[in-house]
């Protein structure tokens, strides 16, 4: 197997235009040297993006621009993060441990597109985009929702390199939250996880609510009916567990080595409410 | 853009890569270098034994390409004692019975060498928010995250 260094993006994108399908993108390597000791793949060359310049970068100018190669530890310790994008931050900050946070990517853990991915349902609330290029075409931009297709599935050509992701701006009167529910604190793939943003106008009342959950499903989704029932209201309990009842007819979970699908649905309507309280009681704590 | 060779610091020392494609750091180590400190556990990232420091970060180098760390400073178990004379982090690890079996210690110790560098006082969460990745199935972690905390301020920040 060949080991192709990428010294800057044209490379990469040449190698990509070259060798298509033989080729396996590599940045931090987290899950593609697992998968490559299981045989789940069988590249003929690794393309190494890690060192490619200025794929790092996590940059607000009004959108939220994150690098293809910013690592969970710099989403986790980022200050631009740790205010209006917590969700990002907390997420990163709870995929594996220290080791695996040092050199995993976010644009490894999109691609990966596992159902526990944690980053994306952050993603998913915040609007995001994936950001591709390829030599031949240019770049595109495609929503995150109708990137991740299916279970380990991605939209991504075989040419085309994920670049980064853009983020709907945040504003001070919106706030989000990310909740896990795993055996561990840490090193634990998600039984459920789930992100909340939610803004509200100058009375407290909600005017755009996202929820997208993880682990309960083959693609981590947006609730858009939960959404809706969120929209005009201002998080009463009785109008959060119409939204949870919501978010439970649109999940499939299964039966699995780390939780029932009993458990799942369980546990998913109990952290949800806990999450929108804490979520609204944070931005209605900033209107006065 | 594939070089011929490709070299990278090993404890300080400059050698040169022989892996191809996938090999792990970790079979590097052990296998070309003869470094055995570096233990094979889970080889999924999942139990810390193999961590060793590149540029200063702990990874796991059952996952890390060998290739990837070209040009890097990796440091492993055999870089911490400076000749017999262990560091105080593996002094103190001994005394307050940090290690039973030993298999996953030199795993404990890269990554406290790196969070004290970092962090020469850390807390007690500090010391177990580092090690969520590195598994003992022996001390249950109180004296190893005990020993970390003794030690503020006295281990060496090279």
């Amino acid at each position: 197997m060949e080991f192709r260094r990428s010294g800057d993006l044209d490379e990469a994108l040449a190698s990509l235009a070259e060798l298509g399908d033989k080729a396996q993108v590599l940045a931090g390597g987290t899950d593609v040297m697992i998968q490559l000791e299981r045989g789940e793949i069988s590249p003929e060359t690794l393309v190494h993006i890690e060192r490619i310049e200025g794929m790092r970068s996590i940059a607000e100018n009004g959108r939220l621009t994150l690098g293809a190669l910013v690592t969970h530890i710099d989403l986790a310790q980022s200050p631009v993060l740790c205010d209006r994008y917590q969700s990002v931050a907390r997420a990163a900050s709870l995929v594996g441990g220290w080791q695996t946070q040092a050199v995993g990517t976010i644009g490894g853990n999109v691609c990966n597109a596992s159902p526990a991915a944690d980053l994306l349902p952050p993603l998913l609330v915040h609007g995001a985009n994936v950001l591709l290029a390829s030599k031949d075409r240019g770049e595109r931009e495609v929503p995150l929702a109708d990137f991740v297709v299916g279970r380990r599935t991605i939209a991504r050509e075989p040419d085309e390199l994920v670049t980064g992701f853009s983020l709907d701006n945040s504003d001070s009167r919106t706030a989000d939250i990310y909740k896990k529910v795993g055996r561990r604190g840490a090193m634990e793939v998600a039984i459920v996880g789930l992100a909340i943003r939610l803004s509200v106008d100058s009375t407290g009342t909600i005017n755009d609510a996202r929820i997208a959950v993880c682990s309960v499903a083959p693609v981590p989704f947006r609730a858009q009916a939960a959404e809706q029932a969120l929209l005009g209201t201002k998080a009463n309990s009785e109008e959060t567990r119409t939204a949870a009842a919501l978010i439970l007819e649109q999940a499939e979970p299964i039966d699995d080595v780390r939780a029932t699908a009993r458990y799942r649905k369980m546990v998913l309507p109990r952290i949800f409410e806990n999450a929108v309280d804490q979520c609204y009681s944070r931005v209605a704590s900033d209107l006065s | 853009m594939n070089s011929v060779s490709a070299s990278v610091l090993v404890n300080g020392r400059s050698v040169t890569i022989d892996g191809h494609g996938a090999t792990t750091l970790l079979e590097f180590l052990r296998n070309s270098l003869g470094l055995t400190g570096t233990k094979e556990g889970c080889s999924e990232g999942e139990c810390g034994a193999c961590t060793v420091l590149i540029d200063g970060q702990p990874i796991t180098s059952c996952l890390y390409p060998v290739l990837a760390a070209e040009g890097r400073h990796v440091e492993t178990i055999e870089g911490v004692s400076e000749g017999s004379d262990l560091s105080p982090l593996q002094e103190t690890l001994i005394t307050a019975g940090g290690i039973q079996c030993g298999f996953c210690t030199p795993g404990f110790v890269m990554t406290l060498t790196a969070l004290l560098r970092k962090q020469p006082n850390p807390t007690g969460e500090e010391v177990a928010n580092a090690l969520a990745g590195n598994l003992c199935r022996c001390t249950g972690y109180s004296q190893i995250v005990e020993a970390a905390i003794s030690l503020s301020g006295v281990e060496r920040k090279s």
